[in-house]
């Protein structure tokens, strides 16, 4: 068995709204191997996007663990979860999320400024390494606003690897994009993969998911698939498919 | 390092941080040009003081100080004072030779009788004489003046060929078509009248063309009666030695004569044209004398030639000051020397009454405080005022003789200064609000910044930014705002303050330009408006309608203010000083940028933490 990325257990999370309790996660559990990729589908508002940011190092949970690398993020410092998410995961978000001031170069060198990224020079060689790979030679001094959206959504795919992340957290990488450039975007994903990258998706494509090496489902909270591996049961079949 | 990046772009892309760099520079603006005029008035009157009186000022009014030379000599046998002078101080009535007719017009003076040569050693009375040669406009009217004078000595100066010159210059018609000897015998046939006239023709044109015209004796003639139509300065000599014409003389302050002006650019006008120059003309001077019991005595006159005039720069001494040799003062004062008689024989002299001076200004060595010399002067005058206790009229003695003052100059002017200091430092403390202004204004823009940003906050944490980051960005953000602001506030507060004089007479005497202009400008800018509000946007048509109502009012604003005669907003009879302080205090100026850094930085710090706390998964969900 590969080694184990990225690791969930009992993962839950509520939102205090309005005094009003909103549990959007209950005893989520998830293990994701070194080189796989993992999509998870969901209805809008299942929580998938909390279980990313809670993976991500982004959110902490109310209950359950995180591990990352062998580091436990619960009992992690600020500090360290700050080093955490510059170096040991890269996200990708729906709506790109560049910063419009910055230039397609600059937005994606910017993790490697960060504590824990790779610095300067090395982050500028990655970034203009990525950035050619993805087709974006041409477009380093341009502003996000006068990309396309999938030249966008490239340019946040090379500024979440630019740190070597152990693993990409995809939060509806295509969901903002038309059928052709999504399936373009998806082109590249599976490149990435290919090449040996661990993601973890959230999505409700299903065109996403069939190019994963496994999908779960998020519906009431509950990761299904996993949560029942963890105890032990052996029915993945009901709700996972994997590629052969 | 990226919080240099972020911040220099967001500063480049956005409006909003330019309201915050317009806020601190127009703060900072502010309390420079406010500051600086103050202090330049503090340093106005306290250089004024200095320059005009020395710097230890021994001082017994009406009855005088006897023997005051043995005191200066004293004095100047010490070898920290550098020069000292009697002086002495009565007012008086100034007849004025203006207007024309009989009656003319009388105004009240301070008279200081003082002894030319030493006074200019110890005061800057040198440096305060206004007329080094006469004004251009005057000259014409001197020449008149001599050939009003000395017509006939002129006339018999005139050679030949300077006779025929005159006439092909003044009646070319009556001479055209004759020969030189025609014109020369037609020459001779005319009278000394005739030639006053054509003498007094060519010297309307000017003193060029006057000189250009006659023969070197004749202008050699003008030259003796008037030097100074001559080479040299001698009407800066005049002034030094109170001597005109080879005789006594007065220098009167500049504002003494109600015939000078100020001019829109600060020069002195003369009226009518240079004719009502002062030192055209001769004056009289009227003093009340008290006697050795105070009591007045018959009116004294004596009439003067007006050797210059006198710019301390401060009104109050420029309106009413004028210096006339002190022994001639001595004369009008009866505090010349006199014998004193038996009551008994009235033809016995019994004694002699010294000369005496109002006062005996000191001038200490370069380096020498006024209080060392004050204390040094003390002690001198214990030793003179001892030396001469048995005389029949000895001098004053200190605390024993009422009235009887040394101080410095800056004791003497106490009354005035202290004031001045006072309002200097309230004006200090209250323009000190401004920093919680500036402050203020830059949380308020600063906190709009950030909410504005709050989406660029959260993708920066999921990124690896931490909170440390984040509250840097805004505290450089902050820093790089309030330093531009303080250095465009250092910039513009020394324009206004450099040209605070322009900026006045501007006011005073309003030129119409700027209000065409402003029209011009408003109407641009409402065209501008209703371009760009006819794509059915609101904003640019509302901003357009105020710009054009701003600038319309304002233009209409400068007309109204041409149409009243200006704003006199620096009235010198109320300033004592007929200038507007121009000098930067740049101590002042500096420590005002580097208090607006402080305070923005500072105010800047609130925002940045609000930024560092904010939930890095809400701002990613702001819209």
């Amino acid at each position: 068995m590969s080694d184990l990325v990225l690791s969930a257990r009992g993962l839950a999370r509520t939102y205090h709204l309005d005094r009003v309790d909103v549990p959007v996660l209950k005893d989520c559990s998830l293990d994701v191997e070194d080189g796989e990729w993992v999509a998870i589908l969901g209805a809008s508002g299942s929580g998938k996007s909390t279980l990313l940011h809670l993976l991500g190092a982004l959110d902490r949970p109310d209950a359950g663990t995180v591990h990352i690398g062998g580091m436990e993020l619960s009992r992690a410092s600020q500090r360290q979860l700050d080093r955490v998410r510059a170096g040991q995961v890269g996200f990708v978000f729906q709506f790109y999320h560049l910063l419009p001031e910055l230039t397609v170069l600059e937005n994606s060198m910017l993790p490697a400024h960060m504590p824990g990224g790779v610095g300067a020079s090395e982050g500028r060689r990655r970034a203009l390494d990525l950035l050619e790979r993805f087709a974006l030679g041409d477009r380093l001094g341009h502003r996000p606003r006068e990309l396309s959206g999938g030249e966008r959504q490239r340019t946040a795919l090379a500024r979440a690897l630019v740190n070597a992340p152990r693993v990409l957290l995809a939060d509806e990488p295509t969901g903002n994009l038309d059928a052709t450039t999504g399936a373009a975007i998806l082109d590249v994903l599976s490149d990435l993969h290919r090449d040996g990258l661990t993601m973890v998706t959230v999505t409700h494509d299903q065109t996403i998911a069939s190019r994963a090496d496994r999908v779960l489902e998020l519906t009431g909270g509950r990761l299904q698939l996993d949560d029942e591996a963890a105890e032990g049961a052996d029915s993945k079949a009901v709700v996972e498919s994997r590629r052969p | 390092m990226y919080q240099l990046l972020l911040t220099n772009r967001y500063l480049a892309s956005r409006l909003t941080p330019l309201l915050a760099v317009a806020a601190v520079a127009l703060c900072v603006a502010l309390v420079i040009v406010v500051v600086s005029v103050m202090s330049g008035f503090l340093n106005m009157v306290q250089s004024s003081g200095r320059t005009l009186m020395g710097d230890v000022i021994i001082s017994y009014p009406v009855r005088g100080i006897p023997y005051y030379d043995d005191l200066v000599e004293r004095l100047e046998a010490n070898e920290i004072v550098a020069a000292a002078t009697p002086a002495i101080e009565t007012w008086g009535l100034l007849r004025m030779p203006y207007p024309e007719g009989d009656a003319k017009e009388s105004v009240k003076v301070q008279v200081w009788g003082i002894e030319p040569e030493g006074f200019a050693q110890v005061t800057s009375y040198l440096e305060s004489l206004q007329w080094t040669k006469p004004p251009k406009e005057v000259i014409r009217h001197l020449l008149l003046d001599v050939i009003d004078s000395n017509a006939n000595t002129l006339i018999a100066a005139l050679d030949g060929p300077t006779r025929a010159a005159l006439l092909q210059h003044t009646a070319p018609d009556s001479v055209a078509g004759m020969s030189a000897d025609e014109i020369e015998t037609l020459a001779v046939q005319l009278d000394n009248p005739a030639w006053d006239v054509r003498l007094r023709i060519v010297a309307l044109e000017g003193v060029d063309a006057f000189r250009s015209t006659v023969n070197d004796a004749v202008w050699e003639a003008v030259v003796e009666v008037d030097p100074r139509l001559g080479p040299g300065t001698p009407t800066l000599e005049a002034g030094a030695t109170l001597m005109r014409d080879g005789r006594e003389g007065i220098v009167t302050g500049l504002h003494v004569s109600d015939a000078n002006r100020r001019g829109s650019e600060g020069q002195t006008v003369i009226a009518r044209d240079g004719y009502w120059w002062l030192p055209r003309f001769d004056v009289t001077l009227t003093t009340l004398p008290i006697d050795a019991r105070g009591g007045i005595l018959e009116p004294e006159s004596i009439s003067l030639p007006v050797a210059n005039e006198y710019a301390a720069g401060v009104y109050l001494i420029d309106q009413t000051r004028v210096f006339v040799p002190i022994d001639l003062v001595q004369d009008i004062t009866h505090l010349d020397e006199a014998r004193l008689v038996d009551p008994d024989d009235p033809t016995t002299v019994i004694g002699t009454h010294p000369a005496r001076a109002t006062m005996v200004l000191v001038r200490g060595q370069d380096g020498v405080h006024p209080t060392q010399l004050r204390g040094v002067v003390d002690r001198i005058y214990d030793e003179f005022a001892s030396a001469h206790g048995a005389s029949f009229t000895p001098p004053p003695q200190r605390g024993l003789s009422p009235g009887l003052g040394i101080r410095t100059w800056e004791e003497q002017n106490a009354s005035f200064i202290a004031p001045v200091q006072k309002e200097r430092q309230l004006m200090q403390t209250l323009f000190s609000i401004i920093y919680v202004v500036c402050g203020a204004l830059i949380v308020a823009i600063f906190w709009a910044i950030v909410y504005e940003k709050t989406r660029d906050i959260g993708i920066l944490r999921s990124i690896g930014a931490p909170r440390s980051g984040i509250v840097m960005i805004f505290l450089l953000y902050g820093l790089v705002v309030s330093v531009l602001g303080s250095v465009a506030g250092v910039g513009l507060g020394w324009f206004v303050t450099t040209n605070v004089g322009s900026i006045h007479d501007g006011l005073s005497d309003p030129p119409l330009w700027p209000a065409w202009l402003l029209i011009g400008a408003g109407v641009a800018l409402l065209a501008g408006g209703i371009i760009t509000g006819r794509r059915r946007r609101m904003l640019p048509l509302l901003l357009g309608s105020y710009a054009m109502v701003a600038c319309i009012a304002v233009a209409v604003g400068v007309i109204l203010l041409r149409e009243s005669g200006g704003m006199t907003i620096w009235d010198p009879s109320v300033y004592y000083f007929d200038e507007v302080p121009d000098q930067v205090d740049w101590r002042e100026a500096i420590t005002t940028a580097i208090g607006a850094v402080i305070a923005s930085v500072i105010a800047a710090s609130i925002p940045a933490a609000r930024a560092a706390d904010i939930d890095p998964v809400r701002a990613l969900r702001y819209e």
